[in-house]
């Protein structure tokens, strides 16, 4: 289990998070959403212990701040919003670098079929030998994340739970991409492990999280499952634009319209239909 | 049969490693250096023959005994030290590239381009200069030390302020660090100008010798002054590859892979400022071979450092060797500075490098 506990940061003389707690669940995907310079990433980063913070946060009851990189490697692996790299390695080399302190879990004559195994489950199997500078962005991404999953494969290791950090995972892909990317996630969570994703897509979020943590300037404004937390108040005071959640009777998941409000004509267009 | 080979070692191997590659390059380069090394212990002004020598122990030496001791003079005195020398310094100038490209996070760092090599520069010129008057008691303390201690010290300095000026939160711009590698080898070339106008006329003797960028000064003396410094930061550096692979992702990204990167960065510049002190402290300026030879590796391996690392190492050391037997051969049976003949190689090989910029690989 994460426990993040009474978290502040500060940058300069301005405080970025205010008091932020809450759990993120082995089995769990915990999905943090808010608009732009509402602190999700600076969350993340404090999660990485890469930003200086108040308060304590403890993964499986260790604290991140006595905890040594290669500990803390072993336990969460992060997927950042995106890397460039200034030497020409191969996708697979790059794959590779997540066996760099992580304990993936299996066994060492399996470790060297690895880094394949990881890029079948971003859908990018044959990709090994191509640079990855010649990859498109939403490529990039994806050989990131089988780095990323190389690096804590077995989502429990000595029945210790580990986790994905995961900022922004699906900011640059295509819709199957998306969902495909989302069911890694989901997998590696119904695995037993834990998954704490920074999400722009309220629908995904919706679809895939267990909890929902929505930020609104460096504050917890709604903390719950996904029924609890996207309610049209409630969204539309934390994006700050008027929304309405709707959702289908035959799975009851709730889905966001923006559109439905934004145009009149289209609401009466759908309320027609209804 | 060989082609059967291949495509076994193809389909035993995944898509996309360059392990093996990587392997048998460095077995390669293994022979390349003892090649060199024969290369430069059998070149040379005199008629003085390696193989006479080695002959000698069996039996077949030189019929005259006092050419046998004056070949065996310029075989122990002057051509071996001279060829252990070529290969610490090449070694030591290659690797010390290699890392700080690696520090750095670009392919154009380089201790003698931006600064580095001159702040070691004028560390040494410190100590020539003002070795027996203001700085006597440290010249006296760090004894045969003083002059590379000196150096090391120089190119600590500069390192250490370059990579704070070019680096702001794990990123560092490519033109920030070569403008103000500029400026502090301007600086640097400032101080030593003032240091080369209060010289007397036996140091001006010094520093011209020093100064010219040479293997030719080789003995057993700077052998032991450097040698030691040398093995120590390659040694160190042998076990940096894989935290160099993790930094090509970023910080950030380094220490998510398990990487204390402060401390990683903090060996890093020590094993840099370590190798090139004690290469410019007995050779003076060399350039350029911290450029040419990684960059050459990462075209046929690739930048996977654990390969890179030793391949870098062995090739640097036979290119230095090889360049200095061509600077002995080519207007015997005086000498070309070594210096002269790197940068004829190198600087048409930097401007190809940023011919290439647009190719596989962006910065």
């Amino acid at each position: 289990m994460i426990s993040v506990s009474n978290i502040s940061v500060d940058i300069g003389s301005r405080r970025i998070l205010e008091d932020i707690s809450f759990t993120a669940r082995p089995g769990q995907v915990t999905v943090v959403i808010g608009p732009n310079g509402s602190g999700k990433s600076t969350l993340l980063k404090a999660l990485c212990r890469d930003n200086p913070f108040s308060g304590t946060i403890a993964i499986n009851g260790h604290d991140v701040g006595g905890m040594s990189p290669a500990m803390a490697a072993t336990m969460r692996a992060v997927l950042p919003q995106s890397s460039t790299l200034p030497f020409p390695f191969t996708v697979r080399e790059v794959v590779a670098m997540g066996l760099t302190a992580g304990r993936p879990g299996i066994a060492p004559d399996a470790l060297r079929r690895l880094p394949d195994e990881a890029l079948a489950r971003v859908d990018l199997s044959g990709f090994g030998a191509r640079f990855y500078g010649e990859l498109s962005g939403g490529e990039q991404q994806r050989v990131q994340l089988a780095r990323v999953i190389c690096q804590v494969w077995q989502p429990v290791l000595d029945d210790v739970p580990r986790y994905l950090f995961l900022d922004e995972p699906v900011s640059s892909l295509d819709i199957k991409h998306q969902l495909m990317i989302m069911d890694v996630a989901r997998r590696f969570a119904d695995a037993g492990g834990g998954v704490v994703a920074i999400l722009h897509d309220l629908n995904l979020a919706a679809m895939y999280a267990d909890t929902i943590v929505a930020l609104r300037d460096g504050r917890v404004a709604g903390m719950g499952t996904p029924a609890t937390v996207l309610r049209d108040e409630l969204i539309a005071s934390v994006f700050d634009c008027p929304m309405r959640v709707g959702a289908l009777p035959p799975r009851s998941v709730p889905f966001v319209l923006p559109q439905s409000v934004q145009r009149p004509d289209a609401l009466s267009l759908s309320s027609k239909v209804a | 049969m060989t082609a059967m080979a291949v495509d076994r070692l193809a389909a035993a191997t995944p898509a996309g490693d360059r392990s093996g590659l990587g392997r048998i390059t460095v077995a390669a380069l293994l022979v390349l250096l003892l090649v060199a090394m024969v290369v430069s212990m059998t070149t040379g002004a005199s008629g003085a023959s390696t193989w006479g020598i080695i002959g000698g122990w069996f039996g077949h030496g030189p019929a005259s005994e006092q050419l046998a001791a004056r070949d065996h003079a310029v075989i122990y005195n002057i051509r071996l030290p001279r060829m252990i020398l070529g290969v610490l310094i090449g070694a030591a100038l290659a690797v010390s590239g290699l890392l700080m490209q690696g520090l750095f996070r670009n392919p154009l760092a380089d201790p003698g381009l931006v600064g580095v090599s001159a702040g070691a520069g004028l560390g040494a010129v410190s100590i020539i200069v003002l070795g027996t008057t203001a700085l006597a008691p440290l010249t006296a303390f760090l004894g045969i030390y003083a002059l590379q201690l000196a150096a090391f010290g120089g190119g600590l300095v500069t390192t250490f302020i370059l990579y704070r000026v070019a680096t702001r939160s794990g990123q560092t711009a490519i033109a920030t660090m070569l403008l103000a590698g500029i400026a502090l080898g301007a600086l640097a070339g400032a101080v030593t100008g003032v240091m080369v106008y209060i010289a007397t006329d036996s140091q001006l003797r010094d520093l011209t010798f020093w100064g010219l960028g040479s293997l030719s000064g080789a003995n057993w003396t700077k052998i032991m002054a450097s040698g030691p410094i040398i093995v120590l930061a390659l040694f160190v550096s042998a076990f940096l590859a894989k935290g160099l692979n993790a930094l090509t992702l970023g910080e950030a990204t380094a220490g998510h892979l398990g990487i204390s990167v402060q401390r990683f960065k903090r060996v890093v510049i020590v094993a840099v400022a370590a190798a090139t002190g004690a290469s410019v402290a007995v050779s003076g300026g060399i350039g350029f071979v911290g450029i040419v030879v990684p960059h050459l590796l990462r075209l046929v391996i690739g930048p996977d450092h654990r390969y890179l690392l030793p391949a870098t190492a062995l090739l640097g050391a036979a290119f230095l060797l090889l360049a200095d037997a061509v600077s002995r051969v080519v207007v015997a049976p005086a000498e070309l500075p070594i210096g002269i003949v790197t940068a004829a190689v190198g600087g048409p090989f930097f401007l190809w490098i940023l011919l290439r910029k647009r190719a596989a690989f962006a910065w």
